[in-house]
């Protein structure tokens, strides 16, 4: 693999808005295997868009995008057997509520089984251990026979996060992991996140808006305002200067002003 | 007066004035009522003690009830399934499911006991009529709880298993059916529950079932009999319901 996330000069209008302000727009970046990068943004800078997109959920972009060597289509979907090697984590959880712990860590492994087996549910002693291995390195090992609408919201995120791992990916992409946590959790669903990625050597890219926390557990952080790249540097060099680009007034609801070209960086 | 409270008023007045149609044409006599309270004593006394040699006609009766309860929804399932599907919002477009549920409402709004009588008359006496307007009437009813059901399935599981690399069958399979199938199961069994007090009737219009004994004892005046008969009905209603609300907790 010679990159993770290849992007080139991407442009994304959303469907139906094709006349507006792009939701992404000029985005260029390389993502290198095994990094743990974070986007940081405001709500709407387009963190949740650009994930999706390298999910390969998105289409009718402009530009080139390369996910694990695959170069990704603006046209049609990428194929099942190429979905498989990109794990993410969403944002509202997405597991069947009314299925077990076991069932939805299970259910990562589908797309790596054979399709008869899968259908009829017979997972090999393999396929169980590396879901097992996943839901205690989640902690919810014993949580496994639950069903999830018993589970609280910091548990399904676990549950959440041991499907995604238990699928094997060689790219993680979590969409805002924490943003429904309090900090003591969110320093831990972070540091599992990023912990497994490093663990498996593996590439993780996470969407937050606290810059602490991006700093924190990311070996790179990524800012995004208003669906423009505005710094990407290595954790330690993010400067006040940074955050304030792309947030004008921290903690403030306060409409932002036009944006001067001048400010755009891109590297 | 504003324009709201003129079309209250004007509201109030029509009401009013349908009851009292109702009472001056129909020629209630409270008197009447009154005068005949003796007689529905002595009616109601004739009905006591309820009659114990009739045992076998009432198994006999509750029987094919149950049975006419029994095919009827599976009729009503059958049917249902397909339309179902049609009727629904995220499976067919507007110019599919929109007829369809229209048909579904207007079968909705057909009583059953005029379903009944009608296939009397198409197929003949007996349990088969009963079972056809069981299954008739039920689908307008299950078919739309099945187009509800499909269309209460939550898109992001789905997604999520797409994302994951799993094909159509095994997103069917892992993420559609398990949130599916407990409203499934709760809706048919809740239609077998009304099938089956439904079905209670169709006797006395010659579709089958223990109303057939009913309406006989009544009209030959064998009244106690004909309260065994409606106590085993009491007795019956009392049980289904009692099995269903158990199995529906277990569909929760």
């Amino acid at each position: 693999m010679t990159t993770a996330i290849d992007i080139a000069d991407l442009t994304l209008h959303h469907p139906g808005a094709e006349g507006g302000s792009p939701a992404l727009s000029g985005i260029t970046l390389t993502v290198q295997p095994g990094e743990s990068v974070a986007l940081l943004g405001a709500s709407g800078a387009g963190k949740t868009t650009l994930l999706a997109l390298c999910d390969g959920r998105l289409r009718g972009w402009r530009g080139q995008v390369s996910v694990l060597d695959h170069p990704l289509s603006p046209d049609k979907p990428p194929a099942l057997s190429a979905r498989v090697d990109t794990g993410f984590i969403f944002q509202e959880f997405a597991l069947v509520e009314r299925s077990t712990v076991e069932r939805n860590v299970l259910n990562g492994r589908l797309g790596r089984m054979p399709g008869l087996a899968a259908f009829f549910g017979h997972h090999s002693a393999a396929d169980r251990a590396v879901a097992y291995k996943a839901m205690s390195e989640a902690g919810i090992a014993d949580l496994a026979h639950r069903r999830v609408d018993s589970l609280s919201g910091g548990q399904r995120q676990r549950v959440a996060i041991a499907r995604c791992l238990a699928q094997e990916p060689k790219l993680i992409l979590a969409d805002e992991p924490v943003s429904n946590l309090d900090p003591a959790r969110a320093d831990d669903i972070l540091g599992l996140i990023t912990g497994a990625a490093r663990a498996r050597g593996v590439t993780a890219i996470f969407s937050s808006h606290q810059p602490d926390l991006a700093m924190r557990y990311a070996d790179r952080v990524i800012g995004l305002r208003d669906g423009k790249l505005q710094f990407d540097r290595t954790a330690a060099e993010v400067s006040p200067q940074d955050i304030a680009r792309i947030y004008h007034e921290a903690g403030s609801d306060a409409p932002l002003p036009p944006q001067k070209p001048g400010l755009r960086v891109v590297t | 007066m504003r324009p709201r409270e003129a079309s209250g008023f004007t509201l109030t007045l029509l009401i009013a004035g349908a009851v009292l149609w109702a009472f001056v044409s129909t020629e209630v006599d409270l008197a009447r009522l009154f005068s005949s309270g003796p007689r529905i004593a002595e009616f109601l006394g004739r009905m006591w003690p309820p009659s114990p040699e009739i045992m076998s006609e009432i198994l006999k009766g509750s029987a094919e009830t149950l049975r006419i309860a029994i095919l009827g929804t599976l009729g009503a399932v059958l049917i249902s399934v397909p339309l179902g599907i049609l009727a629904s919002e995220t499976m067919t477009p507007g110019f599919i499911h929109r007829p369809v549920r229209t048909v579904l409402a207007l079968i909705r709004a057909i009583p059953l006991i005029l379903v009944a009588m009608l296939m009397v008359g198409a197929v003949g006496l007996g349990p088969l009529p009963g079972i056809i307007a069981v299954a008739f009437h039920a689908t307008g009813m299950l078919a739309k709880f099945y187009a509800e059901a499909i269309d209460g399935v939550a898109r992001a599981p789905i997604d999520a298993l797409e994302s994951a690399g799993a094909n159509p069958l095994l997103r069917l399979r892992y993420a559609i059916w398990p949130q599916m199938a407990p409203v499934v199961a709760r809706d048919t069994i809740f239609r077998f529950e009304l099938n089956l007090r439904e079905s209670l009737v169709l006797g006395v219009v010659g579709a089958g079932g223990i109303g057939f004994y009913i309406q006989t004892y009544v009209r030959s005046f064998q009244y106690d009999k004909a309260a065994s008969v409606t106590l085993a009905v009491i007795l019956m209603v009392v049980v289904i319901e009692g099995f269903n609300v158990a199995l529906r907790r277990r569909f929760s």
